[in-house]
Order: C-alpha cells, then sequence, then structure tokens
C-alpha cells in the first residue's frame, strides 16, 4: 500500500464506508503510480522555477474597506447573529472561546 | 528516580499592522462586529490571491534583530494543511524548512540563555465559540474577523529546565514585542499565545545536541506534551509545574505516556487532554505557488535594524553600571518604555542642577516611592516633579510634605508650581515668626525644656515636631532645631 487513503481521509474530516475505502484505495494508488514517473526525473542541475518580488516592492500596510456583513454571510449554509454556523463538535477539539 | 524537565516554548504574537497579513482588510477586530473585516481573500473565495504585507514582514524581522537572530536573504511561505472551520482555505499560510528568522538568543534576568530556533511569519485564523450541551445539537459560531490576522511564531530549542525561566522568557518575549511596538501582546486578548512542549526525562539518560534531545544508549525518550490555551504570563509558570508533577506521577505509577496536546483549564489550574498530536507530515506543508520568493537586501535588514531602541536588559544594565541603582529598582522603572523614558528625562532635567549618580538616583527614589503609586492615567508633569525634587535637596521642604503636595495636586488638578509658590511664601512669612512660634512652644512644654536641659538629647525630636506641627511643615527641620539649640543654651 503506498498510500493510507483511511488516514488520508481522517486528516480531512471525510468518514469513508468499509466499501467505498476498498474501492478509492486502488483508485488513488494508480494516481499516484502514474504520477510518479515524475520522481525519477534527475533534477540535479535545474534551477527552481518560482517567482521572485524585491522586499521594497511589496504590499505597503493600508487598509481597505472589506466586504459587508451580509455579503460576507451570503453563501453560509447557516448563521446566527452575524455568525457563520457550523454544527457538529468538531473532533472533541477546545479552542478558546 | 531522578528526571529532568525539558521545556520548549512556542509563542505566537499578533503583530501590530493595519492589514491583514496577505489583504487589505483592516486588522482591529476587537469588539467589532463579526464577520465585518472580511474580504475575498481572508475568506478564502475561490480565485483569490493573498499579497504579502511589508510592515507585517518588517516586525518579523525585527523581533528577529530584538533577538539575535540571522535573517534570511530570501523569504518562503509554505501551506500547512488542517481541516477545521476556522481555517477557511483548508490550509494555513506559514512557513515550514526557512523561517525568516532563525538561531537567535535571549539572556534572562538570572543569566541564563534561552536559545530561540527560529521566528516565522504567518497568519492567524478566524474565532469559533463553541456551544456544547449535552443534546445533539452541538455547533460552533464563527467570526472571520481574525483570520488573516499577521502572526510570528517565536520557537525557543528544547533547553529550559524549568517553568520560571519559561515564564521568564515569555515575560521578556512581551517586553520586547511592546518596547519596539511589534505587538501589545496582551495575553487575555489572545494577541500573545504561549504554548510550552514539555517531557520529563530521566537524569542522565539523554543528551541535548544542536536543539535536539536525544536518547543515550538504549534509553527510549518519554513523549511530549503541548500545552495550549494559557491566557496568562503566570499561567504559564502554572501550566509547566501541573505538567511537570502529571508526567512523574504517571511515569512513577507506570502508566504509558502519549505524545499530545491538553489545554490549560484556568479555572480549574489543571491541564485536560484535547487530542493526540498530529505530527508535521499530517500537515502535509507544500511551498505556497501564489506567493514568490522575496528578496531581501541586506540594506533593507539595516533599515529595520534602524528601528531598534536600546532593550529593557540593555537599560537595567545601564542603570546600574553608571549610576548604582538597585537591580530591583531598575527592572521595574525599565518594564514599559514609557516609565523608562519618563526616568531617564527626569534624570537629565534635575542633572542641571545635581551630579547625574545623584540625579539618577533622586529620579529613581521618587518614582518608586511615590510616582508609580499615584499616577494612574494622568502622567505627572516631568517640570513640576523634578522642580519638587529640587526644593527638596535643597531643604525647602520636607519630602513628606513634598509628597502631600504631589498627590493633592494630582488628585484635585492643582499646578504644582502654583503651590509651591504658595508654600514658600507661606515659608518665608513662617521664617519671621518662626522665633514666636518656637518661643511658644517652649513656653507650652516646661517639662520637655527641663529634661532637654537634664541632658534628655531625645526631646530635641518632640520639641521640633511641635515646631513642624504649629508651621504645617512649612519650616525646614534643620533649621528649626537650630533655632531651639540656640534658645536652649
Amino acid at each position: 500500500m503506498i498510500i493510507d487513503v483511511k488516514h488520508t481521509a481522517e486528516l480531512s474530516r471525510i468518514t469513508l464506508t468499509p466499501e467505498e475505502l476498498e474501492k478509492f484505495t486502488p483508485q488513488m494508488e494508480t494516481i499516484l503510480e502514474s504520477v510518479s514517473v515524475l520522481q525519477d526525473v534527475d533534477t540535479d542541475s535545474v534551477q527552481p522555477m518560482k517567482a521572485h518580488v524585491k522586499f521594497e516592492e511589496l504590499r505597503e500596510d493600508i487598509s481597505q474597506e472589506s466586504l459587508t456583513q451580509e455579503e460576507v454571510l451570503r453563501n453560509a449554509k447557516h448563521k446566527e447573529s452575524g455568525f457563520v454556523k457550523v454544527y457538529g463538535k468538531v473532533f472533541g477539539d477546545i479552542e478558546e472561546s | 528516580m531522578e528526571y529532568d524537565t525539558i521545556i520548549g516554548l512556542e509563542i505566537h504574537v499578533q503583530t501590530k499592522t493595519k492589514s491583514k497579513m496577505f489583504c487589505t482588510c483592516p486588522t482591529g477586530y476587537f469588539q467589532k462586529e463579526p464577520n465585518s473585516h472580511v474580504c475575498p481573500v481572508c475568506m478564502a473565495l475561490p480565485g483569490a490571491l493573498p499579497v504579502p504585507n511589508k510592515r507585517a514582514i518588517e516586525l518579523c524581522m525585527l523581533m528577529g534583530l530584538a533577538t539575535n537572530c540571522t535573517i534570511a536573504n530570501e523569504i518562503f511561505f509554505d501551506r500547512k494543511h488542517y481541516f477545521y472551520p476556522d481555517l477557511p482555505k483548508g490550509y494555513q499560510i506559514s512557513q515550514y524548512k526557512n523561517p525568516i528568522c532563525s538561531n537567535g538568543s535571549v539572556i534572562l534576568p538570572n543569566g541564563f540563555e534561552v536559545k530561540i530556533e527560529r521566528i516565522h511569519q504567518e497568519e492567524d485564523v478566524a474565532k469559533s465559540t463553541h456551544h456544547t450541551s449535552t443534546s445533539e445539537s452541538d455547533y460552533s459560531l464563527i467570526d472571520y474577523n481574525k483570520s488573516g490576522v499577521p502572526l510570528i511564531e517565536i520557537v525557543t530549542k528544547p533547553c529550559i529546565r524549568n517553568a520560571k525561566d519559561a515564564k521568564d522568557f515569555a515575560t521578556q518575549i512581551r517586553q520586547i514585542a511592546r518596547y519596539l511596538n511589534i505587538s501589545d501582546a496582551d495575553m487575555e486578548k489572545g494577541q500573545m499565545r504561549c504554548e510550552p512542549n514539555i517531557s520529563i526525562q530521566e537524569k542522565g539518560r539523554w543528551e541535548e545536541k544542536d536543539g535536539m534531545i536525544l536518547p543515550l544508549g538504549d534509553y527510549k525518550l518519554n513523549p511530549k506534551v503541548e500545552v495550549k490555551n494559557i491566557g496568562s504570563i503566570t499561567a504559564v509558570e502554572k501550566a509547566i509545574e501541573f505538567e511537570v508533577a502529571r508526567l512523574t506521577k504517571d511515569l512513577e505509577e507506570g502508566k504509558p505516556l502519549i505524545q499530545q496536546t491538553r489545554g490549560w483549564n484556568a479555572n480549574k489550574n489543571v491541564t485536560e487532554f484535547q487530542r493526540s498530536k498530529e505530527t508535521a507530515d499530517d500537515y502535509r506543508y507544500m511551498p505556497e505557488p501564489d506567493i514568490p520568493v522575496i528578496e531581501v537586501s541586506n540594506e533593507d535588514i539595516e533599515r529595520v535594524k534602524s528601528e531598534l531602541v536600546e532593550l529593557p536588559h540593555e537599560k537595567i544594565a545601564r542603570y546600574m553600571n553608571d549610576w548604582d541603582i538597585s537591580q530591583y529598582a531598575a527592572e521595574v522603572i525599565s518594564a514599559s518604555r514609557k516609565d523608562a523614558s519618563y526616568f531617564e528625562n527626569l534624570q537629565k532635567l534635575l542633572s542641571e542642577k545635581l551630579e547625574p549618580k545623584v540625579a539618577a538616583q533622586e529620579a529613581a527614589n521618587w518614582l518608586m516611592g511615590t510616582v508609580f503609586a499615584l499616577e494612574g492615567d494622568k502622567e505627572i508633569d516631568m517640570n513640576d516633579l523634578s522642580l519638587l525634587i529640587m526644593k527638596f535637596k535643597e531643604g525647602k521642604i520636607t519630602k513628606g510634605k513634598a509628597e502631600e503636595m504631589l498627590k493633592d495636586c494630582i488628585s484635585n488638578n492643582k499646578d504644582i508650581s502654583d503651590e509651591l509658590d504658595m508654600f514658600e511664601k507661606e515659608s518665608s512669612q513662617n521664617a519671621g515668626n518662626i522665633q514666636d512660634i518656637v518661643k511658644e512652644v517652649l513656653d507650652n512644654n516646661p517639662k520637655a525644656v527641663t529634661d532637654y536641659k537634664g541632658g534628655k538629647e531625645a526631646t530635641m525630636g518632640f520639641l521640633v515636631g511641635q515646631v513642624m506641627q504649629k508651621t504645617k511643615g512649612a519650616s525646614n527641620p534643620n533649621d528649626v532645631k537650630n533655632i531651639l539649640i540656640e534658645l536652649l543654651k
């Protein structure tokens, strides 16, 4: 097994049934195998292709108007008093409240 | 069995910028309407492009320069993936292998050197408020105003050995952040967050090498615990002490230890299990393709360096060496940049008339003994204060009277120089009839006079006190004493 699909799914909080797991695992392995040919290419002498920007050209710290609360919440499935509402206990984690 | 405590600290500090890390939304979210400082970038709408904030990166560099770090000439950002409602993109833009600042150090007041592994730039997440109940309708309310606020993370090497040093380090970082105006670093407001990593290891069975804890021989290292949700500097110390005791007890009872994240419960003064810790692999770091590599020249770094000011530990050393100020006073005075600059300016002002060392000590005495206790939100005018101190030094006013005057002027909004003028006028009037007052006191206290003449010199203090009372403190006790001695001959 070159990929632990169950673990990967858990990291994205996706629950897979045993049937799904059985179906997806070979599919994902095929994808990874196809892509893995790239790993064999010798890139030792190749410079990474990355755009560069000079520090002084970065964005100056000026704030501008944001969207309105109404606009922000327009696509939220659930909302309450201006907040986005998310149901379910999120994997038992306790954040500061 | 004897154990060593091994502590590393991760400190997050929100830096003080006007706009967010990767977009132009305003940062001041405190007590603002929820979801009113949000745009397509910090809400992670498809196609939105993050654009780094120059000032935020400067503040990260400044923290690095103040803690003796090396500043990178190329800045890279990475994506750290985890899935949680407070993180709309599904990843946080952070830095993985190449932080902006690395290999720094801070010297604590007790001389211990805390080594800093790195300081990197990232973005804050949204604020979620959890509403849990026994029913199945648990939910969270999310406010994205905080999402994308610039955040720096300071990571020490696992070189700290006790809770007190961890607390002192956090205190020093907070002080530096405030001195350099990098952040208000208010832990209660979440502007600064401390997360200690703690483990205990058998004495003599491990070594520290290049900032890593390695086992010796066939020893198996005990896993570490990370504590989150610490809301104050004192809680840093308390949480570590609790955790060390808990780990020691578990080990001695033969319970298996697991790597985990725990949360500090400030009401119960305990840590509570949150989750078993994710590993770096689980975060699936990858280079952030939307942000180019940022080239930083040495001139850029020099420019940021020019923002450095003399830091508290440097001030303390200077006050002690140059002016013989006690360590305690030096620490109290330099605790905030405002107090330190008040002290230094007062010293300068007093130096016009006094020796620099005397001026400094006088300034320190007055600040520690009187001004800090009196000062509310209103600052005492320095010229007035120096005038008062000089009158005291010249023996024209007693310290008690001067303090009383200062207090009166602050609480009743009076002008010190006016009050001093009035007081001096009264004093000079009194000086004329002080002879009369002294005579009156002598007449009223025949027993004291006899006692004094009979050799009971302590009676002098009583007589001086009587005169001072009658003149309402508006006379110099030494002058009074001289007159008394003269008249009692």
